[in-house]
């Protein structure tokens, strides 16, 4: 039957091959002429498929359902079904490759594969090598058609695809040397990617022309990103995220081709897409998932295992190529360490992959289904997963590799990162993982300055926790050190107070050693004797100045008739020794804790009779005393320190606020000098057309010009130095006096003889000077996306001078949408590289209104871009913004900056009249 | 999968008479060839794909015979079309 209906199929007529095609289940279109040939080959597709089975034994004799995509799934139903799945690679040789991409039947045959070998063994392993030979010339052959850049991230890629998808068929032997040939490919292709990606997509596909280079190069970025980027995403991955810090690099990369944030387009993308990708994905999944569980038997790795376990519910079915590619890849690899990073990245990545995909998550899956390949269990969810799994791989169709969402990957990054870097290029970007964690961090920390605004506020999401801990490690810090310096103070005021009873002991000492030297004729008894006399003295007039000292008592010396009294009442034998000790003290030149003072203050006493009082040099105070002493003492000390430090800032902040106040008059000053030159230059070339005209000009004319009114009081020290200045150094002005209307007037004049050599084009600064290209769809989006715009290249942070600058820039973007009332916010970030500005906008439609005035116009000679962004980004960064509803005008009605345009038109702007 | 500036396009509005070089996937090459074989403007491009009841396979298989076209080419047409009439049709 089968041979009989396959004899000359050309002389089958067109009811008669159609007939035929309902025979296997087709239900074909109309047979005409240019569809004859199609079906035709289905037709002898579906014979041979038919042979196959029965040559393999008559395997399960599902006939083949209709081929549509649309019923992928009934395509396994072919025949011999295994069958198919080795068949199939050797069916490359006919070359429908739709097969390849819709193994939809092999994923499904792979569950029943294993028990089907059916030749598929014998077969495959001979088709195998056909089979990738076939497949090898197939993928170059797709790429034959671009640029040769474009085959080594398309081609790889593709070959990798198709690669993968044979390889599940059972070459496992093969596949080792495939993935390595792959890995190569891709090696290069992903090393020649950071570099060559975007040069390379230019001068690329000969047949895409300018116009639609843009296109082209979106496509090859886009299929590289599916075919290539699969089994590399870590490569695009660090090497994008390294520059998601420098988002503005990438974008600028990038906005060629979208001009506004990918996510907001890919938002209407992935909800339209979703449905036509569903069934066409599906197909998609089974290969994938098949390949995955033939590398998951092939991956000893613990890391596939480790990747297994995080990527349950989605990583079960690689969404697509990538996870083939990136599962050939980690198999190849064999990267243990890359393993631990996964693992622990695998966390991560499980939460996101069970969840709905949020839109900027999307790319964590993307990467997530990656480590997919090890999933171990065949019929895990094969059917129950395919929901979610065509869910998720709608979301990633849809948010995935657009070239220019960085944010995306650098979100992705942190649980993917690792992830994606487990699966490919380890070792060649290895470092670039590091370092992406290392530029996310610092991403973090200088939120305000750098350009990846729109990465933003992923990286706050992840970094929330940090700096919590960073806050209580600050305070930390600060507590250990005010802890530290409370101990020192603390022990020296110890130390303070133990001086205080440390001394006694030494003034007991004192006493004892010029005893041998003055009395050395007394006897010793006596001596002893005078030696308690003095102790007891000294204790007592320590003690009473101690009380003094501490305050209790008023009374600081003791009258020496007080002291003999004390003295007798200890005892009758000190008071003789009194007189004797009183003379020791006295000729004894040194302090004993004793001392002879007489009525006067400052009375010598050369004689014992004049001694009056006696005074202890040593209060003997109690130790709270001492301390409260000491710690008063340490106080005043303190305090005098710190008013000293205080009055220091003082002078010192004094000075530095008169120093920039100097600065600035003097830069006024400058700017002014140069506006008058202006003037009188221009005032000179005009004289020199129109000789009606005075050739000088009266000094109060011009600084009416330049001053308005009601700076003039604030002008005047400026403008007085700028005169003397210009009479003092300017060689080109002369002063003089003439006389005007009956009136002197001291004038300036313009003498620089020859005014051609001087004939500079004056270049207007800071005015719109006409639009580059006309705005249809193809370089603006359809409609308005968001009420956030940011516009680049309204500037150079380093040609700007002045202060004020960044004012000029929002009265010239308020004046370029002098129509649209919508404007609530207006932030321009000075210190962009980019010349960035941020616009927010009442609702989308006035932010698109902004978007047409804006985009693509020139401005100070530089083309201004305009891009949307999300409003939560947006009030992020911008918190201020939250609260502004008013539109902003320009501040007055000049219109300064649209002069050149009012000329240019011929008739001024509607509202510019000023 | 995401999709290309020129789908976008496409798929954004209906085609009118838009030439065959409008349809993702088709470039310049491929549009000179469409356009030999007759099918200069994408909406008879549309056509055969319906004749072919918007079958994937056959589709691009045809496309591959015509014009040519490789296998991103040809899913990247079909894609387009396909989403085109889901909007459009």
């Amino acid at each position: 039957m089968a041979a009989a209906a396959a004899s000359a199929p050309q002389q089958l007529s067109d009811e008669e091959l159609f007939s035929q095609l309902r025979r296997y289940g087709l239900s074909p279109g109309p047979v005409t002429e240019s569809t004859r040939p199609v079906y035709l080959k289905k037709l002898k597709k579906l014979r041979e498929e038919e042979q196959q089975q029965h040559r393999s034994g008559g395997r399960g004799n599902k006939t083949r359902n209709s081929n549509n995509n649309n019923t992928a799934p009934a395509a396994l139903a072919a025949a011999g079904p295994a069958a198919a799945a080795a068949g199939l690679g050797v069916r490359p040789v006919s070359g429908d490759l739709s097969y390849l991409r819709t193994p939809g039947g092999l994923g499904r045959i792979s569950a029943s594969g294993p028990e089907s070998p059916l030749g598929g063994p014998g077969g495959s392993s001979a088709a195998p090598t056909a089979g990738s030979k076939v497949l090898l010339g197939f993928s170059s052959d797709e790429s034959d058609v671009e640029a040769s850049p474009r085959e080594q991230a398309g081609g790889g890629g593709g070959g990798r695809k198709d690669r993968a998808s044979l390889q599940y068929r059972g070459l496992k032997p093969l596949s080792a040397p495939l993935s390595a040939s792959e890995v190569t490919n891709s090696n290069s292709a992903e090393r020649r990617k950071p570099h060559s990606w975007w040069g390379a997509r230019r001068p690329a596909a000969p047949e895409l022309q300018t116009p639609s280079a843009r296109d082209g190069a979106a496509e090859d970025e886009e299929e590289e990103g599916e075919d290539g980027g699969d089994g590399d995403p870590e490569a695009e991955e660090p090497l994008w995220a390294s520059r998601t810090v420098n988002g503005s690099r990438l974008l600028s990369y990038s906005c060629r081709e979208n001009y506004s944030d990918s996510e907001e387009e890919e938002d209407d993308d992935v909800a339209s897409s979703r449905q036509v990708l569903k069934d066409d994905s599906l197909s998609r999944h089974r290969p994938r998932r098949s390949h995955s569980k033939a590398l998951s038997s092939l991956t000893a790795k613990s890391a596939g295992g480790r990747l297994e376990t995080s990527v349950q519910g989605g990583g079960g079915i690689p969404m697509n190529d990538r996870a083939a590619a990136a599962g050939s890849l980690d198999r190849s690899r064999n990267l243990e360490e890359s393993a631990a990073a996964a693992a622990e990245q695998g966390g991560g990545c499980e939460p996101l992959d069970s969840s709905p995909i949020p839109r900027y998550r999307v790319n964590a899956k993307k990467l997530a289904p990656l480590l997919p390949p090890p999933l171990t269990d065949l019929d895990s969810t094969l059917d129950s997963s395919t929901g979610s799994l065509l869910k998720t791989n709608n979301h990633i169709g849809g948010g995935a590799f657009s070239v220019d969402s960085p944010r995306i990957f650098s979100n992705s990054l942190p649980p993917g990162a690792s992830v994606a870097a487990s699966s490919s290029l380890r070792i060649n970007h290895s470092n670039h993982t590091g370092s992406n964690h290392t530029y996310l961090k610092n991403t973090y920390n200088k939120p305000k300055l750098s350009e990846p605004e729109e990465e933003l506020l992923q990286q706050f999401k992840r970094e929330e926790v940090s700096p919590t801990a960073g806050f209580s490690a600050h305070y930390l810090s600060m507590f250990l050190l005010t802890a530290a310096c409370l101990f020192f103070l603390i022990l020296g005021l110890t130390y303070l107070g133990m001086r205080g009873t440390g001394v006694s002991e030494d003034g007991g000492l004192s006493i004892k050693n010029p005893f041998d030297e003055t009395f050395g004729k007394i006897q010793e008894s006596k001596k002893n004797l005078m030696m308690n006399t003095l102790y007891k003295l000294h204790d007592r007039l320590a003690q009473l100045a101690g009380d003094h000292e501490c305050g209790s008592s008023s009374q600081r010396t003791l009258s020496v008739q007080e002291a003999a009294a004390y003295l007798k009442d200890l005892g009758p034998e000190y008071e003789d020794i009194f007189n004797i000790s009183l003379k020791w003290i006295l000729e004894n030149g040194k302090d004993v804790g004793i001392r002879c003072v007489g009525y006067g203050p400052e009375e010598q006493l050369t004689n014992i009779t004049d001694v009056q009082f006696l005074q202890s040099t040593r209060p003997q105070m109690s130790f709270w005393c001492r301390f409260r002493r000491a710690f008063i003492t340490v106080t005043h000390r303190l305090l005098l320190l710190c008013l000293g430090v205080v009055m220091v800032c003082v002078v010192l902040r004094y000075m530095k606020y008169r120093w920039t106040k100097e600065e600035e008059e003097t830069r006024q000053m400058y700017d002014m000098v140069v506006k008058i030159i202006d003037v009188l230059r221009s005032h000179n070339e005009a004289c020199q057309e129109n000789k009606d005209l005075q050739p000088y000009m009266p000094i109060p004319h011009v600084q009416d010009s330049l001053i308005q009114p009601p700076d003039k009081k604030k002008m005047k020290k400026v403008w007085d130095r700028a005169v003397d200045f210009l009479a003092a150094n300017e060689s080109r002005v002369r002063t003089e006096t003439r006389r005007i209307g009956g009136a002197d007037f001291l004038v300036w004049r313009w003498i620089q003889p020859s005014a051609s050599c001087d004939k500079i084009l004056v270049i207007p600064s800071k005015v719109w000077q006409g639009q580059a290209f006309h705005l249809d769809r193809r370089n603006s989006p359809p409609n308005s996306l968001t009420p956030c715009l940011k516009i680049r290249n309204m500037f150079d942070p380093v040609m700007e001078i002045g202060d004020q600058w960044h004012l000029a820039i929002q009265e010239a973007i308020l004046e370029k949408c002098s129509d649209n009332d919508g404007i609530v916010h207006i932030a321009v970030d000075k210190n962009s590289r980019e010349g960035c500005v941020y616009v927010k906008c009442l609702s989308p439609e006035y932010a698109g209104k902004a978007f047409k005035a804006l985009h693509g116009s020139w401005f100070d000679g530089k083309l201004v871009t305009v891009k949307y962004l999300r409003l939560d980004r947006y009030h992020h960064r911008f918190p201020q913004a939250l609260t502004c509803n008013t539109p902003l005008k320009p501040s007055n009605k000049h219109m300064n900056s649209m002069s050149h345009l009012r000329l240019r038109t011929g008739l001024a702007n509607s509202q510019g009249g000023s | 999968m995401t999709t290309s500036q020129k789908h976008r396009d496409f798929v954004a509005e209906t085609m009118g008479e838009k030439p065959v070089g409008s349809l993702a996937g088709i470039g310049e090459v491929l549009g000179k060839k469409l356009e030999e074989r007759g099918f200069d403007q994408a909406y008879v491009v549309l056509g055969q794909f319906l004749v072919l009841q918007k079958d994937e396979d056959l589709f691009r298989e045809w496309l591959k015979d015509t014009c040519g076209a490789n296998a991103k080419q040809s899913r990247d047409c079909f894609g387009c079309l396909r989403e085109w009439c889901d909007a459009f049709l």
